[in-house]
């Protein structure tokens, strides 16, 4: 049994009751599926995560333009002039 | 308790001091209006992707360099996943297996000699926005968000713990931000940020490591060193009454000078650390290191060897005079000029330094160049002025930007040399202080110093003092 | 004339000769979406107003008519344009106005494309029918019982209908290939790196990629010749020298080594997809191709692989939906329940379901044993690919083993995952691919033949492909 409690944590998800019994169980199904991948031997295999080709290039020093408010407001309401508001951090 | 052993680590967050953001080109200006330097990419808009600056590049390279750490030809970028209201990806891209710099060190001078501080690491990383807790932390309902330090470039430096007291700590980030400020590569303000440090410290008896506490949000170098101070004294007094150390993380109350744990709950840690997709591996060639390399001016502590060995001056002054890289060079520009290091030493580190912290300048804001020190220097040997008024003149110039010639024209402060005219102040100071003139024909010789010192005040320090104690000393042997 | 019956070659032909305007074409999109769209919904919104005046505004232009000038072009909601709301089909992106566009939005707008307006899709292009999207489903138009495919099934669908003249979608595991394959209609996903993902909604970084839909190979490579080229908003977009994609097409494929591998036939494939593939294999012999066996020995691997691959780049990815900045929020009273409410109700079961799975895989204690792992076989999966090109031009397969399936038919997840087992492979390896109509099954529906070409040899893969699809066409007359 996978512990979902935890990743939910981890992923900031509240899941009901329900939901929760539902993808618990996809979960053990996915995860149990991804046992087949036991058997391929990787020893010595470079682990493939950038692809072909790719070749990092620097940027130059140079300022560019921002985002006005105008673009963040149609978004989210600024408060105190244009900071962003959240709920405290902590907090009962 | 001389028997418990201090282990300290420094974690240090470095800002470098490039116009742009490490993945975006909005401006790093320090206490621009909130959310006004921001893009879509450093607020972590849906779609958006990262593309690296190359200052960032330069300046970790520079820094790394610096503080003797091998620069890795390859290095790659990881996220570091959490959610926190300032990190608007949830992830802060940084680097994590391969860093761009690994093992050096720095040595510092201690008041128990050298000590060599090794680096572990340096790596290069984005910073967060800023939260801001108005009203007490626990009280005020919402936290406001600032998002223009998002995507600021750090440099993390962190050392292996093999600091031992709160002075090394304390001596290494001094010396740390004299290097980064003389590569250019940071302001090292940190009442601005641009330094931060969190410390780990244990103490232990034996070989084994005891519980590591990690201190967080200092502010200030001096904060860095009362709280280890108070840190070291804590643990070793809970584990001397036979207590345990509890592995936590604590702050300083500035107030108090007390550490204390940290209020906010340890969160479940897991940072699900994975490589960037977004980032392929960050390459540098061998001459571009080497380039790099080649652009790196002497540093504080090699400096302050070489001004020590080279001008025979003493740690102390060498020391101040290196901290800069400014005020090196305006030291070793003058003593090419004048040919006299000491001196030169002593009336920066006396009258200049006195009066760059009076008034809060910059050593390259005086108009007091290299050619008056010279001119200064000749008015001494040529006995027009003598040391004492020197530095009248000195303080005098920096103050009203005149030359030492005006000065001393101006305000006749012309030595008096003629040996008639001191004769004859010689002669009233005798009249007018018969109880030290007789101690002295007593044979009580050291009121001589005194007498000296009427006689200059009389002629406000003019009066050449090789001339009085001569002529002083002829006048009352004459007396006998 | 019905227009929208065009290929953008044809459609751009009555532009130029003044006998239509782009107003005129326009109208006739829209007109058309009125019609079809209460049926197949491929539509989440419709720029009308924008696309009018557009329309007008080229009208206007007499010189530097672009490549797609006057072309009504619809693309997939996971693609930023600027201040309209983007969604990538997901509750808690609504109310997102854009504040930039994406660069392949760029790029369609400096040719002259008229964007008609955005579509359908899974939420976060997770999932393989479209029935993921948080806001309805989208019917396929060859039979609207049947689904689209997915995700970028409101794409593959306003094509066939002839709601648009072609599409952009994006392919991360199989997303544009997948829907073409269901909705008979042809979908090219290039070489990673070849079209810039500066403006994409990230699913899994390291295998999205953007492609189009079109009614035929020849527009594909006029779409590709638009949307590609190096970007430097982009850091994994690939430095070529710019060409005409269309160069190689209509030129004959005798001697072509075209590959067909030994491990597809260990799966359950419905017999007339099977039976298409044979024709397709003999139609491409009959031009002179040579057909070669070669073998993936870790073909079987490719789904385990890329579920855990793209989870856990996707669990990273959404987790900026925080709603703190924009999209939905739903305040708690805490910071923490804040994020909980915002994120639980605002993703869809799939997407919650695959963010957990990233998020475990990527955990202590299991980074090694799924990510890292998985990693390394995506690395063999890949070397098999390589080793097979040094015998071959092209892959051919099928692009699914079976065709469409009905709507709310497929519940189990890891069924659902089944329908990219012949896409997910080309995606781990970042190969470009083509899936084009080959033949339908008994129930009318359409089947889709994949061809894999090699690393950025997107002008073959299209000169096979369309090889095949004209060399088809005499085949069924």
């Amino acid at each position: 049994m996978i512990d979902i409690k935890k990743y939910e944590k981890l992923s900031a998800l509240s899941l009901n009751p329900e939901e929760e019994e539902k993808i618990s169980k996809d979960l053990e199904d996915i995860i149990g599926y991804f046992g087949t991948l036991k058997e391929v031997d990787t020893e010595n295999v470079e682990p493939y995560v950038y692809t072909r080709g790719a070749k990092l290039f620097l940027r130059k020093d140079v300022k560019g333009k921002s985002l006005g408010k105008e673009a963040l407001t149609k978004n989210r309401e600024l408060f105190k002039g244009s900071f962003y508001r959240v709920k405290k951090i902590m907090g009962e | 308790m001389n028997s418990y052993k201090p282990t300290i680590g420094l974690e240090i967050h470095v800002q470098l001091a490039t116009k742009t953001k490490i993945f975006c080109n909005c401006s790093t200006e320090f206490g621009a209006e909130p959310n006004t330097n921001v893009c879509p990419i450093c607020m972590g808009m849906p779609g958006t992707l990262p593309v690296l600056n190359e200052k960032v590049v330069e300046y970790g390279t520079k820094l790394g360099l610096a503080l003797n750490m091998t620069i890795n030809k390859t290095s790659t970028f990881y996220r570091k996943n959490y959610f926190y209201p300032d990190l608007p990806k949830g992830y802060q891209i940084t680097q994590y297996t391969i860093p761009i710099a690994s093992n050096g060190f720095l040595e510092v001078n201690t008041t128990n000699g050298k000590k060599k501080i090794h680096i572990l690491r340096g790596h290069i990383e984005e910073d967060s926005g800023k939260s801001i807790h108005t009203g007490d932390i626990t009280e005020s309902q919402y936290s406001y968000i600032d998002f223009n330090r998002s995507g600021i470039p750090l440099m993390e430096i962190v050392t292996y713990p093999d600091i031992e007291t709160a002075e090394q700590a304390y001596e290494f980030l001094v010396l740390l931000r004299k290097t980064v400020r003389y590569l250019g590569v940071s302001n090292g303000d940190m009442e601005k940020g641009a330094l931060r440090c969190d410390v780990n410290i244990s103490v232990s008896k034996g070989k084994e490591l005891g519980t590591k506490v990690e201190i967080k949000n200092l502010n200030s170098f001096r904060s860095v060193r009362r709280a280890l101070e108070f840190e070291i004294k804590r643990q070793v007094e809970t584990l001397e009454k036979g207590g345990t150390i509890i592995q936590e993380t604590r702050h300083l109350d500035e107030r108090t000078g007390e550490t204390k744990p940290m209020r906010v709950k340890e969160e479940l840690n897991d940072y699900r650390y994975f490589p960037e997709p977004d980032l392929p591996p960050l390459v540098l060639t061998d001459k571009y290191i080497e380039k790099i390399r080649n652009t790196i001016p002497e540093l504080p502590g090699n400096k302050e060897e070489r001004f020590i060995k080279e001008f025979g001056i003493n740690r102390e002054y060498a020391h101040e005079l290196a901290s800069s890289e400014k005020i090196a060079d305006y030291f070793e520009n003058t003593v090419q000029v004048t040919g006299k290091p000491k001196e030169t030493a002593n009336y920066i580190m006396v009258i200049i330094m006195s009066y760059l912290n009076e008034k809060g300048k910059k050593i390259d804001q005086i108009t007091f160049k290299a050619e008056h020190f010279k001119e200064l220097f000749e008015l001494i040997d040529n006995g027009t002025i003598s040391k004492n008024i020197a530095k009248k003149v000195l303080d005098d110039s920096l103050r009203n930007g005149k030359s030492p010639k005006t000065i001393v024209r101006e305000e006749g402060l012309v030595q008096i040399t003629d040996t008639d005219a001191i004769e004859s102040v010689i002669n009233e100071i005798i009249e007018e202080n018969p109880k030290p003139v007789s101690q002295f024909l007593n044979g009580k010789t050291q009121v001589i110093g005194f007498l000296v010192g009427q006689i200059m005040k009389k002629t406000k320090g003019r009066a050449n003092p090789k001339i009085v104690s001569k002529k002083l000393i002829e006048k009352l042997n004459s007396m006998k | 004339m019905d227009l929208l019956n065009s290929s953008i070659k044809e459609l751009t032909a009555h532009l130029k000769s003044g006998k239509v305007s782009v107003k005129e074409a326009t109208e006739a999109a829209l007109t058309r979406i009125e019609k079809t769209e209460p049926k197949i919904k491929a539509f989440i919104r419709l720029h009308k107003d924008e696309a009018i005046k557009r329309a007008e505004e080229l009208d206007k232009k007499k010189e530097k008519r672009g490549a797609l000038f006057g072309i009504p072009i619809a693309i997939k909601d996971n693609m930023n344009l600027k201040d309209t709301e983007t969604t990538a089909g997901s509750k808690i992106l609504q109310g997102y106005i854009s504040p930039y566009n994406a660069t392949v939005v760029e790029k369609l707008k400096n040719e002259g494309a008229v964007i008609i307006g955005k579509t359908n899709m899974d939420e976060f292009a997770m999932g393989s029918s479209t029935e993921n999207s948080a806001f309805f489903n989208t019917h396929n138009p060859v039979n609207t019982e049947y689904v689209p495919g997915g995700s970028s099934g409101g794409s593959a669908a306003a094509v066939k209908s002839n709601e648009v003249i072609a599409a952009l979608g994006s392919d991360t595991g199989g997303s544009i290939r997948e829907p073409a394959a269901f909705c008979g209609v042809v979908g090219l996903k290039p070489t990673y790196g070849r079209v810039s993902r500066y403006g994409l909604i990230a699913f899994a970084s390291s295998l999205d990629q953007i492609g189009p839909f079109a009614k035929n190979v020849e527009d594909s490579a006029i779409m590709l010749n638009v949307i590609t080229g190096f970007d430097n908003h982009d850091e994994t977009s690939v430095q070529k020298n710019k060409q005409d994609f269309t160069h190689l097409l209509g030129k004959e494929i005798k001697r072509k080594k075209i590959g067909i591998i030994k491990e597809v036939s260990n799966f359950d494939i419905q017999e007339e997809v099977e039976d298409s593939l044979q024709a397709s294999i003999d139609v491409l012999k009959d031009m002179g191709a040579e057909v070669v066996e070669i073998s993936l020995p870790h073909l079987k691997y490719a789904l385990p692989t890329y579920y855990i691959v793209a989870p856990a780049e996707a669990s990273a990815n959404l987790s900026r939906f925080d709603g703190v900045r924009y999209g939905l929020v739903e305040e708690g009273k805490n910071l923490k329940e804040t994020y909980e409410k915002t994120r639980t109700t605002g993703f869809g079961t799939e997407v919650k379901r695959r963010i957990l799975i990233g998020t475990f895989t990527l955990s202590a204690g299991y980074y090694d044993a799924y990510y890292l792992k998985a990693s390394r076989i995506r690395r063999l999966i890949e070397q098999d690919f390589e080793k097979a090109f040094e015998k071959i031009d092209a892959l051919i397969l099928p692009t699914t083993a079976r065709t469409a399936f009905k709507l709310g038919e497929i519940s189990n997840p890891l069924e659902m995952y089944m329908n990219d087992i012949f896409t997910i492979p080309v995606s781990l390896a970042g190969l470009p691919a083509i899936s084009i109509p080959y033949g339908n099954d008994r129930k009318g529906l359409p089947i889709g033949m994949q061809i894999v070409g090699k690393w950025f040899k997107e002008d073959e893969l299209l000169q096979i492909a369309s090889a095949l699809e004209n060399g088809g066409k005499n085949e069924q007359l």
